[in-house]
């Protein structure tokens, strides 16, 4: 029970969020009547995601087979919702997918896809104006804290890198790498010419 | 020697609440608590089990596989909280019928459930479940959550509801049911007794609908003798589920 009522909250938030964008729940129309399951092996936890026009259904349980099931743990998991690059993740030796992979892929993309209209649920409280001016300010928050996270990224590199020496460059280390796979063939080439070479007939005397 | 389900006119009785009645008057009483209850449904379900019916409703529907194409029956539904679910899961290709025996409670669903932009597959019938008219195997689930202890003739019921199952069609009983442990049972008993008909009193102004309430809910068979019950009519495989702590049951049969 307790389950199904955190279920149910998260559930109540994220179908909220869900309507917030404009295209969501008719592309999650579109996967009405299938049913996605996610296990996580540890800790063991399984939930069951229907999706249909009003939104996600999420059940602790679910009668019948469904449609796709996605057995990784937690942390694959996490990687999988936070990543851009799914189809890496799941390539992964700890993933298993079973059946429709497609439907999982469909609402993994409706997620990332998300452009929540937050402004419009602003103004219902705050009225135009004052949504515009919370939001332009919010806005121009937002982007300086972008540059700023960027410049400070950039700076930092370049601190630890040409200043300090504590790291290497990029540049340096792809140069280097670049250096190690020459070196690494050359040596390839060479172990084949030896063994070649090992093999060669003796000459008869 | 005399049989306690027959009046001084040898028409037969059953249990109103704690009080006796004569069969025919059963369903106008009900009717009558209902008709009293139906405008503050919602609202006093969520007052009276602390919002616990939205959870023990999502169970129902997580028991019921319900997929798409579907038909499904709700008996007794009431404010249509199942129905709505159960629309989004069925798509347009499939059925959702809300039945209730009461006009007021129908009348409360079906605005609800219009007001909520639910429609197209799903329709509203007035019926009286032991006598549904329906025909022979046409659903693949039917639910009746909180509905089968006011029913007259539950044996009626359950078996009507097995005829317009389909072969290997499921029917959900979410019903309150007897605690589990006897240390809850004597909590709940002064919560029911007290409790509920002073709720009832405050928010609806009608603390004899609550009371009869409280009162249905222990004359109401327990988990083991509903589950006889069914099997009796003829359902397959039935199980039940306790949800906190018995005081609701989910019984699920199969129809073979």
């Amino acid at each position: 029970m307790l389950l199904a009522g955190l279920f149910a909250g998260v559930e109540l938030g994220l179908n909220r969020v869900l309507a917030m964008d404009s295209t969501a729940l008719p592309r999650l129309a579109r996967l009405s009547g299938r049913v996605i399951a996610v296990e996580c092996v540890a800790p063991p936890l399984q939930l069951f995601i229907l999706p249909s026009a009003s939104g996600l259904q999420l059940a602790a349980q679910w009668t019948g087979e469904p449609d796709c099931r996605l057995r990784a743990p937690a942390s694959s998991l996490l990687r999988l919702a936070t990543s851009t690059d799914k189809t890496r993740i799941l390539h992964s030796p700890e993933v298993s997918l079973e059946g429709d992979s497609a439907a999982l892929l469909e609402l993994a993309g409706i997620l990332q896809d998300l452009e929540l209209d937050w402004e419009y649920e602003l103004a219902r409280w705050l009225g135009p104006v004052g949504s515009q001016l919370l939001g332009s300010h919010l806005r121009s928050r937002v982007n300086w804290s972008g540059q700023a996270l960027g410049s400070l990224r950039l700076n930092l590199a370049d601190y630890l890198s040409e200043e300090s020496r504590s790291l290497v460059g990029q540049r340096e280390a792809d140069a280097r790498f670049a250096e190690l796979d020459r070196l690494k063939l050359a040596l390839d080439r060479l172990d084949a010419r030896i063994e070649r070479l090992a093999q060669r007939p003796k000459p008869i005397v | 020697m005399n049989d306690p389900r027959k009046n001084s006119d040898s028409e037969p009785t059953t249990h109103f609440g704690f009080q006796n009645v004569p069969e025919s008057q059963k369903a106008e009483k009900v009717a009558e608590v209902f008709h009293s209850v139906a405008a503050k449904y919602d609202l006093m379900n969520d007052v009276l089990s602390g919002g616990m019916h939205r959870l023990w409703k999502r169970f129902t529907i997580e028991l019921s596989g319900v997929r798409t194409g579907n038909r499904v029956l709700d008996i007794a539904g009431g404010t249509g909280d199942l129905t709505r679910k159960f629309s989004a899961l069925v798509g347009p290709a499939g059925e959702v019928v809300l039945a209730d025996i009461n006009e007021s409670m129908l009348r409360v669903g079906r605005d609800r459930l219009l007001d909520k932009g639910v429609a197209g597959n799903v329709s509203f019938v007035q019926a009286d479940a032991e006598k549904l008219p329906f025909p022979d195997n046409h659903f693949d689930v039917v639910t009746i959550a909180f509905g089968l202890r006011n029913v007259t003739h539950k044996e009626d019921a359950i078996r009507s509801m097995l005829r317009v199952l389909k072969p290997g069609g499921r029917l959900l009983v979410l019903e309150f049911s007897k605690p589990s442990s006897p240390l809850l049972s004597k909590f709940y008993d002064a919560y029911s007794f007290k409790f509920m008909p002073l709720a009832g009193k405050l928010i609806t102004n009608d603390a004899e609908s609550y009371r009869y309430l409280a009162e249905s809910i222990r004359m109401h068979p327990d988990q083991d003798s509903l589950k006889a019950m069914m099997i009796e009519a003829g359902f397959e495989r039935v199980t039940y589920h306790n949800m906190t702590g018995g005081i609701v049951a989910l019984h699920r049969g199969i129809k073979p």
